[in-house]
């Protein structure tokens, strides 16, 4: 039991989301797989549920509604209002793809999330950050659109401070906390379940029968904290889609 | 943002300015902090600026948030 340990890749360390290359050096590695993988599936899906669309919907054709319903309602017009439905769309394909790739941190076999790699969540925030300045600026035009976005109604003086802070808030924080939340929260999640689920075979391969009792409780952690990953991958992936479509919102409400 | 106009959804709204106050307050602190960190740099102070730089910020950060999240 004492060799087991050994080879274990005990302690966890940022390394374990760096992975190894599968083909074309570092270009092709287990996760460029998972996310074609993860587009196939969408796409696959979509088009079998929407085949053949019936007024009285099969089980499939329901969920595959509800879900584009729950973003085209729930999302988009709650955030955007009635002209933003036009974004539900992309607001669907961006919620459905984020799902589906956390989804990969606890499915055996993936067992990891491309977006515990900084790479594919900060690309995802260029998408929404290009975006939401691009109609900003395409509907007020570029000196409108940053006099909104950098000038608030306030007296001269306090332009001085206030400027600055703007400028900070909307065009670095942004995309910046955008891809940061994300990112942290699913490689935080992978983290935790290494740590348990390693963990409790480190303790298991001690000589001490005290340790190795532990090794149960760690598992236990391990498993429950798996149910708990299912929670966030969701609730990250809504967060992602709720946070753009407020920043398009931004970007095309009028002058107040 | 949704400053000063009236919703139907008060949840959404509510998660927006929650992320927008947080926004502008670590916005503020890290913009004139450093600022007053680049005079401190400059002048050869050990940190007084960057101290009054983060107080400008926060000051400024709660006054943008009083002004367009406030009621």
């Amino acid at each position: 039991m004492a060799f087991l340990a050994e080879e274990l890749p005990w302690p966890p360390s940022v390394e374990d989301v760096f992975l190894p290359s599968i083909a074309a050096g570092a270009w092709v590695t287990k996760f460029t797989l998972m996310v074609w993988l993860a587009v196939a599936l969408i796409i696959v899906f979509f088009l079998v549920t929407y085949r053949a669309p019936a007024l009285v919907p099969t089980k499939k054709q329901w969920f595959a509604e509800s879900i584009y319903g729950f973003i085209r309602e729930g999302v988009t017009k709650d955030v955007i209002g009635r002209e933003g439905i036009k974004f539900a769309p992309y607001l669907t394909t961006l919620f459905c793809f984020i799902v589906v790739t956390n989804m990969f941190g606890i499915i055996p076999l993936l067992q990891v999330s491309p977006n515990a790699h900084i790479a594919f969540p900060a690309v995802l925030a260029v998408l929404s950050y290009v975006l939401f300045n691009y109609l900003g600026i395409r509907k007020h035009g570029l000196g409108k659109y940053l006099k909104m976005n950098l000038i608030p109604d306030a007296p001269k003086p306090m332009l001085i401070i206030l400027v600055p802070i703007e400028f900070f808030s909307t065009f670095v924080l942004r995309p910046l906390t955008l891809a940061l939340r994300l990112f942290a929260n699913m490689f935080a999640g992978h983290m935790l379940l290494l740590v348990f689920t390693v963990g409790g075979f480190v303790l298991l391969g001690t000589n001490n029968i005290l340790t190795q009792s532990v090794s149960l409780l760690s598992f236990a952690m391990a498993i429950i904290l798996t149910l708990f990953e299912v929670i966030v991958a969701i609730l990250q992936a809504y967060v992602f889609a709720v946070l753009t479509a407020s920043y398009v919102q931004g970007a095309l409400a009028d002058e107040h | 943002m949704t400053d000063g106009q009236p919703s139907k959804h008060p949840e959404a709204d509510g998660a927006n300015m929650g992320w927008n106050a947080v926004g502008y307050l670590l916005g503020g602190m890290a913009v004139w902090g450093f600022i007053g960190w680049l005079f401190d740099q400059w002048l050869g102070w050990d940190g007084i600026a960057t101290g009054i730089g983060v107080i400008v910020g926060m000051f400024g950060a709660i006054y943008l948030i009083v002004r367009k999240l406030g009621v």
